[in-house]
């Protein structure tokens, strides 16, 4: 089975996380300044409006983020085997910070334009629902120890809780909510739509270097974990072995 | 808000993008500091 093996973390993948994060960073720099100085303020909105170019980028990948956990969670459940875990634990961590900053952002854009910092209508509830759930799991896998549970349980869970993802991108179209339907690039004014492609596409990449440098620390964390005691620990006469199964029943050995 | 058109607002911009990009940037220092110090670790096992 997969979980008898030590997971081997991949010498080049902060390397290349990095390398991913620094395109990430050119792309949001140039999506950002077009967005702020070029495009045009919307015709309500005005410049508030431009809170989009972050938030929409935000929102995708977030629940990318969680769709690449549930993806992780079946595998796992499926094949077991530690890098699917420790990849499932970065999906999660990187998720929830993006799923953070999106209630965030929506927060700051809701109070020019409906009057209210938060209201409890659909979209938004659900979005609170899968904030909370995903960071309910991540924090089960601090509390749990025994590594085989912890992976177990937090797979499970990142099953059922995904049920909310779906639910949260169609909020909007079942109920009638306060919140306006999904922006796309079909939605949004041409001019709107170059630092929403190019702040999309920066998040992405950051949200994949994210991935692949804490996916990367996990792996260590859990060779560390699962590495067997060193030999120089384990008792080797007779007498000495004799002594630690005594300790270990509870006895007393003097 | 006039009218049903919002006035000025820059400050929500800023704000918005402040702590997003302030978040981001905070979360991706400790990853790579993190990195940085299990890596030093990793060399030194391997001697």
């Amino acid at each position: 089975m997969g979980l008898d093996l030590l997971p081997r973390p991949n010498p080049r993948g902060p390397r290349i996380g990095l390398a991913l994060i620094a395109i990430a960073v050119v792309l949001l720099a140039i999506g950002s300044y077009i967005g702020l100085f070029r495009a045009p303020p919307e015709h309500y909105m005005g410049e508030v409006q431009r809170i989009m170019y972050v938030h929409v980028p935000t929102a995708w990948n977030a629940m990318l983020a969680l769709t690449v956990a549930f993806v992780c969670a079946l595998v796992f459940l499926f094949k077991p085997s530690w890098k699917w875990d420790a990849r499932l634990e970065a999906a999660l961590e990187v998720g929830v910070i993006l799923a953070f900053l999106l209630c965030v952002q929506g927060s700051i854009w809701a109070k020019p334009t409906w009057g209210v910092w938060w209201d409890w209508d659909p979209r938004l509830t659900t979005t609170a629902v899968m904030l909370a759930a995903f960071l309910g799991i991540l924090a089960l896998r601090r509390f749990v120890e025994d590594p085989i549970k912890r992976a177990t349980w937090s797979a499970v869970g990142t099953i059922v809780a995904f049920a909310d993802v779906p639910i949260v991108y169609f909020s909007v179209r079942w109920w009638n909510s306060l919140h306006q339907t999904q922006s796309t690039p079909e939605t949004v004014d041409s001019a709107m739509v170059l630092p929403l492609r190019i702040n999309a596409f920066g998040v992405l990449f950051l949200m994949v270097g994210f991935l692949m440098l804490r996916s990367w620390l996990a792996q260590r964390r859990l060779a560390q974990e699962l590495a067997p005691p060193p030999e120089t620990s384990r008792p080797s006469t007779s007498e000495e072995r004799s002594l630690a199964s005594t300790l270990e029943l509870g006895g007393d050995a003097r | 808000m006039t009218g049903g058109v919002v006035i000025g607002g820059w400050e929500y911009v800023w704000a918005a993008y402040g702590i997003t990009f302030g978040a981001l940037a905070a979360y991706g220092v400790s990853l790579w500091m993190r990195v940085r110090k299990e890596a030093r670790a990793a060399r030194e096992e391997q001697g």
